[in-house]
């Protein structure tokens, strides 16, 4: 910032320097201080003032800061003589900036654009503020304009991707990169290009008008010295030719690149794909999928005859071959693992065998097998075999692991990739529970007797062995969803704990951990874990949503507030400052930068996990200040009473949302965020779960657009539920809003509808759906999978009969009960149901808590709210006159029903504090036993406790010489009763937690029951 | 064996694997935008066959005269794709781009004096510690200065370790 000071407005240097000292030391009074006697002396300088406002914004003083800025404009803009530099402006840009007054920022670089026509500096400072608006069209006009000024190429660069920006990013017609081309074109001509960027960007233009001639055409020229590194002009004139069609070329050039990088595996893919002239492979645009699975078919299918195929797959195995011969080390794979392609290719056109691809999978294995990565390498080519044949692959790497391998490093890591083929072929859930047990005893057995192995190594690094104790866990825990015997959980648990033990910094178990606990109610363990991995910045975009949803459910709340605020401020804070790392890129002339940074905003922006957050923040202080309705008025208030939140609900559908989350590190029984195998029974052998998880994605993906679009429904229905419970005192007009009062029923009759059709109901379906349940027609399961979302129904449903005069024919023929006992019985029956079927979290993983929680915190809230609503305004004020006749006979009516409600509230609410009650003055040393016991070995050999009794076991005999001073200082730290405990103390903060709230609705119903 | 490409935004989404080992850091985004924005011919993400990521490496290239040089800010391999060589190719990478592009003197990068792995693999990739840096590391650890000539620097000036360690303040870049 000190840099910035000079000659503004007439100012001599040494006058300003100790202000933007003091402005850089974060001395801001003194600075003030210094601003004012600069002031006295220039109090006509734009300058002194645009200062002024700067320390103002910085000391948090926004308004005066924007009025002193704004003053600063107004004088700009009316002093004929006085001379307008960027420093005055770019001084009063930050400002405006900051205060989110973007506008004003531009107006005045467009004022002094305007008055000094030929300024470039002052030009780049407009072109500047275009950029931070995103207007590309004023983008790409002023950049024109400095490039004729100056006719700099960095200036045509700048219109070019303005033209960009406008196809790809805006509504600009395809022709627009016509213009484009033909200005580059007419530029080159008469000054040539200089910049590599700048013919990247001219390619691209080019490329994406599918101009492949004149692209390969303008590489192979003069300007295709631009690029310096030989093997990326190869890449683009491989990809160029590809995409032309021109196949042979392309292979050709393929090869040339290979030879220079023989490990570069989609180097290896395009190449194969030349050869045998996939078109399917290059007409989607871009070859980035590196797992391309061609429908199977014949060579025919390509356009080749059988010869043909012939002669091109085995060029292609030669030329594998020959690399292979080349490879000085073993740390070349991609020839040998293109020899596995080109079997799967043979096999896919029909002219291979599964018996062939076995093959040269072994002998990959044979070479390879040792190393981690070897399970995923072959993991596209395992898709292509046949269950026998999958079985019979894993029969050969058993009968091979170990033959030529002698080193232990290489003998262990081939016998984990043996468990991890098996993983990936997914026989665990066919075998008999006993077998896998066993390889899992047999993981865990390994694990420890390979731990001297990592004796030297530093804490840093892995320990060998480490995926062993994740697939045993797998293992364990689908042992449990098999059996439901909570000790296979709790092993899972203590080998990941054990192996934390021994090294801290393992994040997979971490992960697999956190879910553990997250489904064993023992969400502040979850939440220690989820912290330890340090997830900061982008990765809470990414990993978020490991804890995200289960905070959402649980009691968390101040926990779960600073998760949604530290993400929401990450993200909002990218979206600010996003444009100006745009206009750094066009300044260091990096142009292909320009639109990446542009479009990767927009995806952010559509960020579902951001839009479900930035609905959840509020959602969350409601529900935080639900026990008092002037609070939750406070709230409404500064959420503009939910309307913003209505805007997002109905533009939802019309934007289609990004899925950033990184599903990759997700256990199998969670393979997404809104699924959790563990929740229901298991399926047996035709259920294997990986198999399926795009689909699930794809359908979490759906899930995630009607939540957001429900979500964000709440906060208004809420507000105008308090609205017309108010308005349902009929001497109580004038209700405490905004809206005229024939407005509130009718709008929340709108959103009801809505809300019902989001879940799939008309409205009167929905509302029959919750009175069948209410009268026993229909069973409590039939809306369990829109429970929580039903009760909020049935609760804003409630409020807008209070409201609206059509009582009684809503609620459908069968039920002629009122509104309040139907929501007040469909409530009470639920939770009510819950808590007596609930038993101790320690002996139930599976547990209705977070729903109970759920049910209380929202439309039970929501319900009390209503409550208050009514209660507040049917209390006599000085102001109100009593009136008499039918109207206070209705309203004696409905307090009547408002008594009984409150007193049936209570009672449910008392019920939840006795059971939570009961589960908190459980014994630890009592729940410690039980769980514990679960884990000794039984006579049988069956059954949870083998693999925990190999860990006492290694820890027994464990032998310092061997493991050295790390590793058995660690096994001596191991507590497996530690771990029970610290389980049992997380669950009992869980229901601490929920009794407080439970707690502090039992005073406010007490104030209620006094009032009424 | 993998795919080495430039090191794109989207890359920021798909390397959570790789950025939860604790010792990689996981830095704001204008620091990862500013060195997009500013070498992007520094940045390369490799790439595995299923299309996962394997590791990165983020530098840039500053200096005068024969300060010219190119730095190694972060290099970093998930757990899965360690011990193949990945870090060499990719520092190999950077320093052919230095050396080839950019015409730099040098490379050079700051690793934690502690970090004894790092350190053994740096030096197996011909980097010499140049200098320590005291207490360069939040106030507390010392980092040492490694560096590897390049071939513009004929007579391999650049890597003649100094004599006496050098505190953060005297470091002529950031």
């Amino acid at each position: 910032m000190a840099s910035k000071f000079g000659m503004a407005s007439g100012i001599p240097e040494r006058r300003v320097r100790p202000i933007w000292d003091a402005i850089d030391s974060r001395q801001f009074k003194n600075a003030l201080k210094l601003s004012a006697t600069l002031l006295s002396k220039h109090p006509k300088s734009p300058y002194a003032l645009a200062l002024k406002g700067l320390i103002l914004e910085r000391m948090g003083k926004f308004d005066e800061a924007l009025s002193v800025c704004l003053t600063a404009k107004d004088m700009l803009f009316s002093s004929a003589s006085i001379l307008i530099d960027d420093l005055t402006l770019s001084t009063l840009q930050i400002v405006f900036q900051r205060l989110d007054h973007l506008d004003v920022a531009t107006s005045c670089y467009e004022y002094a654009c305007g008055k000094f026509p030929n300024n470039v500096e002052l030009m780049m400072g407009l072109f500047n503020c275009y950029v931070r608006e995103y207007s590309f069209v004023k983008q790409q006009q002023i950049a024109m304009k400095m490039y004729k000024i100056v006719g700099e190429e960095r200036f045509l660069l700048w219109a070019v991707c303005s033209f960009q920006l406008q196809v790809f990013c805006g509504s600009g017609e395809d022709k627009l990169l016509l213009l484009a081309e033909g200005l580059l074109k007419k530029h080159i001509a008469t000054h040539n290009l200089h910049e590599p960027e700048a013919l990247s960007v001219y390619i691209s233009l080019l490329e994406y008008q599918s101009k492949f001639g004149d692209a390969l055409e303008i590489l192979s020229g003069k300007l295709g010295s631009l690029i310096v590194i030989e093997v990326d002009k190869l890449r683009i004139q491989g990809r160029l030719l590809a995409r032309a069609g021109d196949y042979i070329l392309a292979a050709d050039i393929f090869e040339r690149v290979l030879e220079l990088c023989p490990d570069d595996w989609e180097c290896f893919q395009n190449y194969l794909s030349c050869l045998i002239g996939d078109n399917s492979y290059w007409s989607k645009g871009a070859q980035n999928n590196s797992i391309h699975l061609p429908n199977s078919g014949d060579c025919k299918n390509l356009h080749l005859t059988e010869e043909m195929f012939d002669s091109r797959i085995s060029r292609a195995s030669d030329f594998a071959l020959k690399l292979a011969e080349k490879a000085s080390s073993d740390s070349i794979r991609c020839p040998y693992l293109a020899s596995i392609e080109i079997e799967k290719m043979k096999l896919i056109y029909g002219r291979g065998d599964m018996d062939k691809l076995i093959e040269v999978m072994i002998q990959y294995f044979c070479r390879f097998g040792h190393l981690p990565c070897f399970a995923s390498d072959v993991k596209m080519f395992l898709e292509v075999l046949t269950r026998d044949k999958k079985n019979e692959l894993l029969e050969k790497l058993v009968e091979s692991c170990g033959a030529l391998v002698t080193e232990p490093k290489k003998l262990l890591g081939q016998s984990i990739t043996v468990f991890k083929v098996r993983e990936l072929i997914g026989d665990m859930c066919t075998l008999p529970a006993t077998d896998i047990e066993g390889f899992a005893v047999e993981m865990v057995d390994i694990y420890c007797k390979n731990l001297p192995l990592s004796k030297d190594l530093d804490i840093q690094e892995s320990v060998h062995g480490e995926d062993l104790l994740s697939m045993a866990c797998n293992i364990l825990v689908q042992l449990f969803w098999r059996t439901n015997h909570i000790g296979y959980m709790l092993e899972a648990i203590m080998i990941l704990e054990f192996g934390l033990t021994i090294r801290r910094h393992v994040s997979q178990y971490k992960i697999l951990l956190l879910h553990l606990y997250s489904h064993w109610c023992a969400l502040p363990l979850a939440y220690d874990w989820y912290k330890s991995l340090d997830v900061k910045n982008i990765l809470l975009e990414t990993v978020s949503h490991h804890i995200l949803p289960q905070m959402l459910m649980y009691p968390l709340w101040n926990d779960l507030g600073d998760l949604l605020k530290d993400y929401l401020k990450f993200m909002d804070d990218h979206f600010r400052e996003s444009a100006d790392l745009t206009f750094l890129a066009y300044r260091h002339r990096n142009y292909s930068k320009v639109i990446e940074f542009v479009q990767f905003k927009e995806r952010l922006q559509r960020s579902s996990q951001y839009l479900l957050a930035k609905i959840e923040e509020p959602i969350l202080h409601l529900k935080q200040n639900a026990d008092s309705i002037e609070k939750e008025e406070t709230v409404l208030e500064n959420l503009k009473c939910g309307t913003h939140f209505l805007e997002l609900s109905s533009e939802i559908g019309s934007k289609s949302l990004t899925f950033n989350e990184d599903m990759q590190l997700r256990p199998w029984w969670t393979p997404t965020y809104d699924k959790n195998y563990l929740l229901g029974p298991f399926k047996g052998v035709s259920y294997c779960p990986r198999e399926s998880t795009q689909t699930q994605i794809k359908q979490m993906e759906a899930n995630a657009l009607k939540t957001i679009e429900r979500r964000s429904l709440v906060p208004r229905m809420i507000y105008l539920s308090i609205q017309s419970a108010a308005l349902s005192i009929k001497d109580n007009i004038e209700a405490n809003g905004s809206l005229p009062e024939h407005q509130v029923p009718s709008e929340l009759r709108i959103l009801l509808e809505r809300y019902a059709n989001i879940l799939g109901f008309s409205f009167h379906d929905a509302i029959n759906m919750v009175s069948n349940v209410q009268s026993g027609h229909n069973s409590s399961e039939a809306v369990s999978p829109n429970l929580i979302e039903l009760m909020n129904f049935s609760v804003f449903y409630n409020a807008w009969i209070l409201s609206s005069h059509e009582k009684g024919a809503s609620l459908g023929e069968k039920n002629k009960s009122s509104s309040w006992q139907l929501v007040n019985s469909f409530l009470e029956r639920q939770i009510v149901e819950k808590v007596r079927s609930m038993r101790s979290l320690l002996s139930t993983p599976c547990s209705d808590l977070p729903v109970v929680i759920q049910m209380v915190t929202e439309p039970l809230a929501w319900h009390i709210l209503v409550i208050q609503s009514f209660v507040r305004s049917s209390l006599p004020t000085g102001k109100k006159k009593k009136k008499g006749g039918a109207t206070e006979h209705s309203n004696s009516q409905l307090s009547h029903e408002i008594r009984d409600s409150i007193l049936l509230v209570y009672s449910v609410i008392e019920q939840v504090i006795t059971w939570l009650k009961e589960q908190l003055q459980k014994s630890v040393d009592e729940g410690l036993d039980m769980i514990l016991s679960s884990l000794t070995t039984k006579e049988t050999n069956e059954g949870p406790g083998r693999v925990f009794h190999v860990i006492e076991t290694c820890v027994a005999s464990a032998s310092h010489t061997e493991l050295g001073d790390r590793i058995s200082g660690a096994l001596r730290c191991w507590d497996p009763a530690g771990v029970g405990r610290k389980l049992i103390s997380g669950q009992s903060t869980v229901l601490s937690e929920f009794l407080i709230i439970c707690e502090s609705k039992i005073k406010s119903l007490q104030t209620l029951k006094l009032q009424v | 064996m993998s795919t080495i490409r430039r090191f794109c935004c989207n890359d920021l989404l798909r390397f959570a694997s790789v950025n939860l080992d604790h010792l990689t850091e996981t830095f704001n985004m204008s620091f990862y935008m500013t060195y997009l924005a500013r070498w992007p011919d520094y940045f390369h993400v490799a790439e595995s066959p299923g299309n996962q990521v394997m590791g990165y490496i983020m530098g840039k290239v500053e200096g005068e005269g024969e300060s010219w040089h190119g730095h190694v800010t972060a290099v970093t391999v998930a757990p899965e794709y360690r011990r193949q060589q990945l870090a060499k190719k990719l520092m190999n990478l950077l320093e052919d781009i230095s050396d080839k592009i950019d015409k730099a003197y040098f490379v050079d990068l700051f690793v934690r004096a502690s970090n004894i792995p790092a350190i053994k693999m740096y030096e197996k990739l011909e980097y010499v510690i140049y200098r320590r840096v005291l207490r360069y590391y939040s106030g507390e650890e010392d980092a040492l200065d490694m560096r590897k000539a390049l071939s513009r620097d004929v007579e391999k000036k650049s890597v003649v370790p100094l004599k006496r360690p050098v505190t953060p303040d005297e470091l002529e870049y950031d």
